[in-house]
């Protein structure tokens, strides 16, 4: 029994095997139509969406990642920057408060020499101006004591003005 | 022994008859191809709506797998179409999926293949030409189109014509046929394998006699050949022609003319204006 035959035989239960049926095809387009209205809906739309929110997100988090890497790099470079010149910085406050406390260390030495020469001197000259006051004092006491020696000696009064003099050149040519 | 090949079984005829045609029968509704490809629906649209109800962010091992098929198609298309015909992914995903379960449905013997019914191929067939006709009008002009029958010398005009009406007939022809033979040869090849068991141990008196062992085993990897290899090649090669013909018709925008560019700039302006509105 051929192929053919069997298809005639049979023709008011079953379609023929090659043949086309508009109804069938029409209910094939709604049928396709309805899964793709479906698909598009729910399937195709939704996760490339969802894809391609998620990939941008990913985009974003590395995008962000290498400028938080950058402004990182960049803040260190700036902190070692700054931080070499506070170092600069402090060496040159320490350096020139050493200068200026050698400086004021010679000033202060200085001054305490200029001080100290100054003392000396009032000193020398306290010194002499007493002396030549203790030598006036002692030149008068021992014309007193020579006037009074020798008013003794002569026995009369001699004129203390008078005889002054006399005496004190004297005892200034002794004391020279 | 009798072997009956057969289109889909008819359930139900509709009350009123449209005329015959040589090329189309109109007086069948329900078919088995008819409940096929309603089951397919269902199936697919619930299978559709329910895996996509928690799509989140981080996905799950469903959404995951969703993934990865939505996204080889997308990839697909991009490939064989060129980006800018992205927009086509979701027609051509739901072609393929339709068109691998319309084959695979006939292993559970409840349900016919809806691809083995003519009909149905040709109906995806010439969905398949309207795209190519709607995208060509649309991108080249309806006159270009029309010139576009007489190049490269007019002489070629009903060479032209031809293609353009076998393209939908060998895509259609193609699908239908080998999903449809492959039910065929399975059928005969099943029928001679009782046949060879009858032979080999026919001699045998009683029960051991009838027992067809050769059924058991080959016809079940046919089957893998016939229905999934097959089934899922043809779904493939039907796609990737239908994106072919259509990519022929929707160019770049780059390789279109200047005139018709600027027309379909102002279009897709419009558009836009439109739903900003």
């Amino acid at each position: 029994m051929g192929l053919l035959e069997a298809t005639g035989n049979v023709i008011d239960k079953f379609e023929s095997f090659v043949g086309v049926n508009l109804w069938t095809m029409i209910f094939a387009w709604v049928n396709l139509l309805i899964l793709y209205l479906l698909f598009k809906k729910f399937l195709f739309v939704p996760i490339k969406n969802m894809i391609d929110s998620r990939q941008k997100e990913i985009d974003d988090m590395y995008e962000n990642a290498e400028n938080a890497q950058k402004n990182a790099k960049e803040l260190q470079a700036q902190y070692e920057d700054k931080i070499s010149k506070a170092e600069e910085e402090s060496e040159q406050i320490v350096k020139s408060a050493v200068r200026r406390a050698q400086l004021k260390e010679e000033e202060i030495l200085k001054e305490a020499g200029r001080q100290a020469d100054r003392t000396l001197e009032r000193a020398q000259e306290q010194i002499a101006l007493e002396k030549k006051q203790a030598i006036n004092d002692v030149k008068d006491q021992v014309a007193e004591v020579a006037i009074g020696i020798a008013s003794a000696v002569i026995e009369r009064d001699v004129s203390e003005s008078e005889h002054k003099q006399l005496i004190d050149d004297f005892i200034g040519n002794m004391g020279n | 022994m009798e072997i009956q090949v057969t289109g889909p079984k008819v359930f139900f005829e509709l009350p009123f008859d449209l005329p015959d045609t040589t090329i189309f029968t109109m007086k069948n509704l329900i078919t088995q191809t008819t409940i096929s490809l309603l089951a397919v629906t269902v199936i697919l649209a619930i299978l559709a709506f329910s895996l996509t109800r928690k799509i989140t962010k981080r996905p799950g091992k469903i959404q995951v797998l969703l993934e990865k098929a939505v996204t080889m198609v997308y990839n697909l298309v991009e490939d064989t179409m060129g980006k800018h015909n992205l927009r086509f992914a979701p027609y051509i995903g739901t072609l393929f999926v339709s068109s691998i379960f319309g084959s695979i449905i006939g292993m559970t013997q409840i349900f016919r293949s809806t691809t083995a019914d003519l009909s149905v191929t040709m109906a995806w067939a010439l969905v398949t030409t309207g795209l190519v006709w709607v995208n060509n009008i649309k991108n080249f002009g309806f006159k270009a189109w029309l010139k576009s029958f007489t190049e490269p010398i007019f002489v070629m005009t009903p060479m032209n014509i031809v293609s353009e009406i076998a393209s939908p007939l060998s895509l259609a022809f193609r699908h239908f046929g080998n999903v449809a033979g492959g039910g065929v040869l399975t059928t005969l090849i099943y029928s001679a394998l009782a046949l060879l068991s009858n032979v080999v141990l026919g001699w045998i008196p009683g029960f051991i006699g009838k027992l067809p062992i050769f059924q058991a085993g080959i016809p079940a990897i046919l089957s893998i050949y016939f229905d999934l290899f097959s089934g899922f090649v043809q779904a493939f090669v039907f796609c990737l022609l239908t994106m072919v013909y259509i990519a022929g018709a929707c160019p770049p925008p780059e390789e279109l003319p200047e005139d018709r560019r600027a027309i379909l700039e102002e279009r897709e302006a419009k558009k836009r204006l439109k739903k900003a509105k």
